[in-house]
């Protein structure tokens, strides 16, 4: 097991160097340049040059890359162009409150769609299976950026229950910080409800037409026990993997939920950052996020066992 | 993790949530920094010039005024400006403001460790040289130039040069790094969370400039209101929520939006115009663009008035003029436009040998500037007119590089405000060198932009302004077609103008 | 499941009238989608424009006659270049495993760590904002997760006895993942496909809401339903009918995916 996971871990190493690489070209290959994004209108020549040099943008780009390669190993990520932030605290706060938002959300919606999903397979073809379907999928379709505005206009303003903007970690306010990461996770719940549901439904669909559901129900044993004894645990492996994706996904940040909040969280960082061409921002945000990818997928394949015996962890 | 930290512990100090004294409004961008002049745009700019007073500011009309000086006298050769200061004004930290302290500041701006943007401006490298810079007595400050020049004045009191504001020099830390904004505005720093909100708190020691009402950034400044609170939204439709909600006071909205907010009794709007330019750009280095038949025909297709009606939604003024609206050079010629007359545009393809090239406009969907909406207004009524336009949107850093390296044939784009004509004209004048942005370079037009910069007589400007719109409607280098609007919505609670050159002037403006 | 159940039914009349629509888009639309008209600006439904007019008097309903089009062929080129880019880079690795397995796995985490918008930007500003550009983008952001999908189903379908027996009877590695893996990843694939179709439309509408999306003023359904959403109290409209329009078609693919799952899985003719 620690070997596995140790060998994960050097696996993972050129993959976060691939990652940094290809950052590190791609934002440098888009058009748009930092410098001339701060001085807007009123660059001339000079004073972008100036500038630029002062950035250290005029240097060869595998020059710039050693540099910030070698930094990046003694955990220095820079300072942020247009903020002039240290970056590598500057993503730690925002990843807390992303992280926050996206793991409340999550766990809860497996903890609803997983058992419904089972449910709507068991009732296959049912009007059961047909009503979760159709929910599960007019979730899906709602965009979060209409979704959030629609929970907005009637939780803050039609019946004024919740607070508007002012975000407060809970760690620092338990009630206050719930109140208002309320309305992003409930956002954030609707739409991974519909997702996870889907694919739960489809995995025990997968499990139920298997031999020993077959001989389970040869034996005589009672539905709910088939479907608690087997089919959950079993259709709970690939559900596992696409809630470690999902995981890793969102944990990059959750952009439009976090733009129509006013919630300072690292996926608005990142999009920030990529209009700005604040270079070191953006590669310190993809090495994080990437790093949290790596390590949430290799705990989701360590733990993967529990839930589908038929395959160790190697 | 450790500012987070520290600037909540600076909230808690603040005590409890603000009263109801507190005006809350949002901007759409966090601020850059509370460095003057140094990293900013426009919204830092409007949030630091709460804090830090310049020498000289803007008034209503563009010219510039004495803000913590009490005059401002110019020697007969032009050559030498002398400021004596106001008598008691402090600094926020209680210091007395000294002539000691401006020539600490303005060490401070020439140092290029500084990184003031506007440096350029002053050291010779823009033509004009600060010479000499010396405090005959403790309250008169003198400055000498190396040539007469018109603009000097502007430039100081330029909002993006941070209006070259007079700093204590506690507000650097001990290493020598910026700290934070000790100044003499009427509001002083309190707290920032970065990316979420910024606070400023009334500064009881304020004394103001003479004046019974605001007047650009001199006139009346009294703080009315106790505390200052902006959150960062940038999503329209939470700014919207938030105002009919009550929980902000005051905030640009949407001109769509514009007559909701009228009809209702709880809010007032403000149409605040500012000097910035919306135009459509034309490349006049393309090939094709380079026909000036061509051009003219692009400009007698457009219909001025009914392109900025729609893209404003019925609020927004027709202007075609490099001098902006309320300027004290905005002559009867300055209001001429070029002719819609699609009569005119048969003839002029036909002079052009125009034969259906396609001609691409490139907009953005920034949400601040109407691009995409005037692009694709401008492309329906070129193609009426029998003009292959097409459009390409891009993102904004995408469509600036594009910009400045020419490489484009017509560019639905937006120009900071240039108070002085003669800054504006220069904005977009320049030879081509594909690297600079530069859209008008006719040798004539710019010999006329460098002989103003040096004139200071009004009517002798004004003849040359008269000069340069007419060579400008000929020419077509770009057409301009509207100044910055922003609709501003107020809470009925809130009375006085909140804002000024679509830039937030929250003093004398009171909260009930 | 002799017959066709009634949501395999409801799937395919969606999924056919879509296709129609979409088709119908590409030839013919009650009015010009692009023609502005001034005078009739936010005019909400009536007789002459059924479904009302955009902020820039354009006709709602030709529109999305001429998105069904666009939106159609940018969500079925994606999940096609994902699908069958994913799908062989999940068997073999899956199947392999050791080395093979290692390094593509590392390619792929890599890539599946990449933000969609910055590889959207990326290539948006190396293929020129169209079309071609958001379809690259979407099926490569997209591509991964069916590589991490198919992997995990191979992995499980490798420790079965069917496949086991394969290889004792000395089958070769190809035709073992040809007759016997590649089959039974067909179900989850259906399922993830029919899903990723809806994804695409939404991922397109999320990037014209951060500013970027396929260029306007081409409609697609998403960039209508994203400019849509300033009007909400005053055109409602803007907003619901791309809205229903996006819910139908994911309702209606995801039904004829879930039949069509029942059709293809090799199990079900047991």
């Amino acid at each position: 097991m620690l070997k596995f996971a140790l060998s994960r871990l050097a696996a993972a190493i050129p993959t976060l160097l691939i990652v940094s690489v290809s950052v590190f070209c791609l934002i440098r290959l888009i058009p748009g340049d930092p410098a001339s994004l701060m001085l807007g209108d009123l660059a001339d020549a000079a004073s972008l040059a100036d500038l630029r040099a002062r950035l250290g943008l005029d240097e060869p780009i595998h020059v710039q890359f050693g540099i910030w390669i070698g930094n990046a190993l003694t955990g220095d990520l820079g300072r942020s162009i247009t903020s002039q932030q240290e970056v590598l605290p500057l993503l730690l706060a925002r990843l807390a409150v992303s992280a926050e938002i996206v793991l409340i959300a999550v766990v809860l919606a497996a903890i609803v769609a997983v058992p419904l999903g089972m449910v709507a397979a068991w009732r296959q073809g049912g009007m059961i299976d047909l009503a979760l379907v159709g929910t599960a999928t007019l979730l899906l379709s709602i965009p979060a950026f209409w979704m959030g505005l629609l929970l907005l206009l009637l939780f803050v303003l039609h019946l004024g229950w919740l607070p508007l903007i002012g975000y407060v970690p809970i760690r620092q306010d338990f009630t206050q910080g719930l109140l208002y990461v309320i309305l992003p996770v409930a956002t954030l719940f609707l739409h991974e409800v519909g997702v996870i549901l889907r694919m739960s439904r489809a995995s025990t669909l997968e499990i139920l037409r298997l031999d020993y559901i077959l001989h389970a129900r040869a034996k005589g044993l009672s539905e709910p026990a088939i479907l608690w004894r087997h089919a959950f645990r079993n259709a709970f492996g690939p559900t596992w993997t696409l809630l470690g994706i999902i995981l890793g996904n969102l944990l990059g940040g959750v952009a439009v939920i976090e733009t129509v909040f006013a919630i300072p969280g690292l996926g608005r960082l990142l999009i920030e950052a990529i209009f700005a061409r604040d270079y070191p921002v953006i590669q310190g945000c993809l090495l994080l996020i990437a790093t949290m990818y790596v390590l949430v997928n290799l705990v989701v394949d360590l733990l993967y066992p529990l839930f589908d015996p038929r395959v160790t962890a190697q | 993790m450790r500012t987070i930290l520290i600037s909540t512990l600076m909230l808690g100090m603040l005590g409890a949530p603000a009263t109801a004294q507190t005006i809350v409004a949002s901007i759409a961008q966090d601020v850059r920094s509370t460095n003057p002049g140094v990293n900013r745009d426009d919204t830092t700019d409007g949030v630091v010039l709460h804090m830090v007073e310049g020498l000289v500011g803007y008034r209503e009309d563009g010219s510039v005024g004495p803000l913590l000086a009490k005059s401002v006298e110019m020697s007969a050769d032009g050559l030498t400006y002398t400021f004596p200061l106001r008598d008691g004004v402090t600094f926020h930290n209680g210091a007395s403001l000294t002539a000691e302290d401006v020539l600490w500041n303005w060490a401070r701006y020439m140092d290029p460790a500084t990184e003031w943007r506007c440096l350029a401006e002053f050291d010779g490298r823009n033509g004009v040289k600060v010479e000499d810079i010396s405090a005959p007595d403790p309250m008169t400050i003198v400055m000498r130039i190396n040539k007469p020049n018109a603009v000097f004045l502007d430039a100081l009191a330029r909002t993006d040069c941070g209006m070259a504001g007079i700093l204590h020099p506690d507000s650097l830390a001990a290493d020598g790094s910026w700290d934070r904004p000790i100044g003499t505005g009427p509001y002083k720093f309190a707290a920032w969370k970065r990316g979420e909100s910024f606070e400023m708190v009334a500064f009881d020691g304020y004394v103001s400039p003479p004046g019974d009402k605001p007047d650009g950034y001199v006139g009346a400044k009294t703080p009315r209101a106790e505390a200052i609170r902006l959150h960062v939204i940038s999503d329209p439709e939470t700014i919207k929520a938030g105002l009919l909600s009550g929980t902000l006071d005051l905030a640009a909205v949407a001109s769509t939006d514009v007559p909701m907010f009228r009809s209702n009794t709880d809010f007032n709007v403000a149409d605040s115009m500012d000097a910035s330019k919306h135009t459509l750009s034309l490349q006049t280095a393309d090939p094709l663009m380079s026909n000036v038949a061509l051009r003219q025909a692009i400009a007698a297709a457009i219909d001025l008035p009914m392109l900025v009606a729609q893209v404003t939604n019925g609020m927004g003024q027709p202007n075609a003029s490099a001098v902006f609206p309320q300027s004290m050079y905005y002559s009867d010629i300055q209001k001429q436009q070029f002719g819609h007359d699609p009569a005119r545009v048969r003839d002029l393809l036909a002079e052009a040998g125009y034969k259906g090239e396609p001609i691409t406009i490139i907009a953005n969907k920034r949400p601040t500037t109407p691009s995409f909406e005037t692009a694709v207004v401008a492309q329906a009524m070129m193609q009426a007119a029998g003009i292959n336009a097409k459009i390409e949107v891009m993102e904004w850093a995408t469509q600036l590089s594009r910009y400045f390296s020419g490489n484009y044939q017509m560019m639905s784009f937006s120009y900071s405000s240039r108070f002085d004509p003669a800054l504006s004209f220069e904005q977009f004048s320049g030879p081509f060198d594909g690297k600079s942005g530069k859209v008008w370079h006719n040798p004539e037009a710019l010999a006329l932009i460098d002989e103003v910069k040096a004139v200071s007589d009004p009517a002798r400007r004004q003849a040359i302004f008269d000069a340069l719109h007419q060579m400008y409607l000929n020419d077509v280098p770009m057409i301009i077609y509207s100044n910055g609007l922003n609709d501003i919505v107020t809470s009925a609670r809130l009375t006085g103008d909140v804002s000024w050159q679509s830039k937030l002037r929250l003093w004398e403006v009171t909260k009930q | 499941m002799k017959d066709i159940s009634p949501g395999a039914l409801c799937g395919a009349v969606l999924t056919g009238g879509l296709l129609a629509v979409a088709l119908l888009g590409a030839v013919w639309t009650p009015f010009d989608p692009m023609a502005l008209n001034f005078a009739a600006r936010l005019a909400a439904p009536d007789a002459v424009h059924w479904l009302g007019t955009d902020e820039f008097g354009r006709d709602v309903l030709s529109r999305l006659f001429a998105g069904a089009t666009t939106s159609v062929w940018i969500s079925f080129v994606t999940v096609a270049l994902a699908v069958s880019a994913g799908t062989l880079i999940g068997v073999i690795s899956g199947y392999f495993r050791g080395w093979t397995d290692r390094v593509l796995m590392m390619l792929n985490d890599a890539l599946l760590a990449f933000p969609g918008i910055l590889l959207a930007l990326g290539l948006l500003a190396i293929f020129g904002a169209n079309q071609y550009g958001i379809v690259l983008a979407l099926g490569l952001g997209y591509t991964p997760t069916v590589v991490r999908i198919v992997r995990g189903t191979v992995l499980s379908l490798r420790e079965r006895e069917f496949i086991e027996a394969s290889r004792v009877m000395g089958n070769s590695d190809t035709y073992t993942m040809l007759r016997h893996i590649l089959p039974n990843c067909i179900a989850p694939l259906t399922v993830l496909a029919t899903s990723m179709f809806g994804w695409v439309l939404l991922a397109e509408s999320a990037l014209s809401f951060l500013g970027l999306g396929v260029p306007p003023p081409e409609p697609t359904w998403g960039n209508m339903l994203a400019s849509g959403r300033p009007f909400i109290s005053q055109a409602v409209w803007l907003a619901i009918f791309p809205g229903l329009c996006i819910s139908f078609t994911l309702l209606g693919v995801n039904l004829l995916g879930d039949a069509l799952r029942d059709r293809l899985d090799p199990r079900m003719r047991r």
